[in-house]
């Protein structure tokens, strides 16, 4: 008799896919939003993957590209009521001329893609053309977060501050706002679709280059790549990705503020990743939806021991599971196949 | 206000840092591990001060002394278990930590609950020259930070532990040869590089509010101190200190806090990119 062979991903894909399908039919608002949060999270947690599971640069401040297409969003559809009350509070009548493009709600969603890829490009190019290590990228980023947030705290006049931008619809592209249950959809069509574009990218020669840099980034350049120019490129995309999953994250949210943009969610989003297990994809989405799905269950019981509990498992995880969870599943599944 | 006045507060700000970033720079150096949980280290010396002077009513002195201790404790502990056993994954160390900064952040707020604490000012009364008043307690810590800079150099230069030190900074497999404890060296250098965080935190506590998250501005500081002032030199280190210190001062009396933290990211950002050994580094050849 012929055994079947599953892979790993298919094994836990499908069935994921198919429950995260059947979550409008069987659960109410509250949860469906919920959920449709987490799938967003996974998005994210794709996004730094691809740069640090593939390229093997840990992002300590991917929460502000994540933030940075958020905020475009968010004041896009603030805007459309005319003049904010946070503004006309500093006496700005007007909505000012470096904004005026964000009255536009689809310019603005093209924005909110460009603008954290440029910025990703930016401080790619200043940091990984440099003679610095990987420790160097890793901290500058985790200065931008901490910078990003202060910025978006001071300049209350342009972005409402502590309190954060309240009210906002469901990504109004045309017109009129999108129903919970059609934009739950969305955000679960665009997230299978860039998971299968970052499945491509990464088996493409792009990404075998990239995973040969993360190995031996000496003998890589020796072969004649160039390589901080693929460095750069892939944080340029993940970043456009991160920022994609901010504005889908406003929209399911109806709420930004500075908490949702600074160190901690970038911390968290590195915790998915680790524990789900780097270099996979599938990892980087189990650890989103799972940890955020139990967080949600155990943190509103026990709040403090839940997180010290998480810092626990991440020091264990480091430790002694290096390949994450899923990741570790992978490979038993692996030697298993291979032994059958 | 006036600009003086910035000048001269730029320099206590400048000594808390060198205090603050000789640690950082010592364990990068040294070990080449970046510790994220620098940050949470300052916070233990908060608490302990907190304990010793605003629960136990001790002399701020006693505080001073019991930071630097249970952090360096705290810091053996974290080194013995955690990133001894994380050699040469570089990426991995710095994982680590950030858990463990999450794990001391979390067991801070267990212990000592949300609510941020004070610790009132040992010393009172203050120095006036001309329009510029200096608290005697920035004084104090000016004091501090030269002294505490003085130690380091003697334990760096003038001691047996120092020279192993200094040639494991260097070369790691060639001092494991020669039958130097490396496990050892590293276990102290880590210990003290924590003790000095501790040092700060117990200086910072009358000055600021005592939170579990205080620590985390204190650690990107730290970090671009070390960009500035090159890694392994305490000279680096004491003028990136005072560079990063009265650029945010003399910034800030010019425009606005939010604009000379912006300025300084950029600046950093230059500097790794073009003079990545840091600024104040001689080249030795």
């Amino acid at each position: 008799m012929r055994k079947f062979l599953l892979s790993s991903e298919k094994l836990i894909g499908v069935p994921l896919v198919l429950f995260l399908f059947c979550v409008p039919l069987f659960f109410n608002a509250f949860q469906v939003n919920l959920m449709g949060k987490f799938i967003i999270f996974a998005l994210l947690a794709i996004s730094l993957d691809l740069v640090w599971g593939y390229a093997g640069l840990l992002s300590i401040g991917h929460a502000v590209f994540f933030g940075l297409g958020g905020y475009i969003i968010a004041l896009s559809y603030t805007f459309q009521n005319g003049t904010p009350s946070f503004m006309k509070r500093f006496g700005i009548e007007e909505i000012p001329v470096f904004m005026q493009p964000l009255t536009n709600i689809p310019t603005a969603f093209i924005l909110g893609l460009i603008i954290p890829a440029v910025v990703a490009a930016l401080v790619g190019f200043f940091i990984l053309k440099s003679r610095v290590t990987g420790v160097y990228f890793s901290l500058i980023t985790l200065i931008m977060a901490a910078l990003f947030q202060m910025i978006v705290i001071n300049l209350q006049a342009y972005t409402g501050g502590f309190n954060g931008l309240m009210g906002l619809p469901r990504l109004p592209l045309f017109g009129k706002p999108f129903s919970l249950t059609t934009f739950y959809y969305i955000v679960l069509f665009v997230t299978i679709a860039v998971y299968f574009f970052a499945k491509a990218l990464t088996r493409s020669h792009f990404g075998k280059v990239l995973m040969s840099i993360r190995e031996n980034e000496e003998r890589t350049g020796f072969l004649g790549y160039d390589v901080s120019n693929y460095k750069i490129v892939i944080f340029t995309i993940s970043g456009l990705i991160a920022g994609l999953a901010g504005m889908l994250y406003v929209s399911m949210n109806g709420f930004v503020g500075p908490s949702d943009v600074g160190i901690a969610l970038s911390m968290s989003v590195i915790l998915w990743v680790a524990i789900g297990g780097r270099g996979t994809l599938m990892g980087a989405v189990v650890g989103a939806i799972g940890i955020n799905y139990l967080s949600n269950s155990l943190s509103e019981s026990f709040p403090e021991i839940w997180y010290l509990l998480v810092g626990i498992v991440m020091v264990l995880v480091v430790m002694f599971l290096p390949d994450g969870v899923y990741g570790s599943f992978k490979k038993w599944l692996e030697s298993r196949n291979a032994s059958a | 206000m006036n600009f003086l006045q910035s000048l001269t507060d730029g320099i206590s700000v400048a000594a808390i840092l060198v205090i603050v970033a000789m640690g950082f720079a010592i364990t990068f150096g040294v070990m080449k591990v970046i510790n994220l949980a620098h940050g949470e280290f300052i916070m233990i010396g908060a608490y302990t001060a907190y304990v010793f002077v605003s629960l136990l009513k001790m002399p701020f002195v006693v505080a001073l002394i019991g930071a630097f201790l249970v952090s360096a404790l705290v810091g053996m502990l974290v080194e013995y278990t955690v990133i001894k056993r994380l050699y040469g994954r570089t990426l991995d160390t710095l994982l680590a930590t950030l858990g463990i900064s999450i794990i001391l952040q979390q067991l801070a707020r267990l212990i000592f609950g949300v609510s941020t604490k004070s610790v009132s000012t040992p010393m009172t009364g203050s120095l006036k020259l001309g329009t510029v008043v200096i608290p005697n307690y920035r004084l104090f810590i000016i004091l501090l930070s030269v002294i505490l800079v003085g130690i380091t150099l003697f334990i760096l230069f003038r001691t047996n532990f120092g020279m192993k030190l200094r040639s494991v900074s260097m070369n790691r497999s060639i001092c494991e040869v020669l039958g130097i404890n490396t496990a050892k060296i590293d276990t102290l250098t880590f210990a003290y590089g924590s003790g000095l965080a501790g040092v700060a935190g117990a200086v910072l506590a009358p000055i600021r509010g005592i939170s579990s998250t205080m620590g985390i501005e204190y650690l990107t500081d730290a970090f671009m101190v070390v960009v500035m002032g090159g890694v392994g030199s305490i000279a680096g280190t004491a003028l990136g200190s005072a560079l990063i210190g009265e650029f945010k001062q003399v910034v800030a009396f010019f425009s606005t806090e939010v604009s000379a933290s912006i300025l300084l990211f950029i600046l950093v950002i230059l500097v790794l990119r073009f003079k990545p050994e840091g600024l104040f580094k001689v080249e030795r050849r």
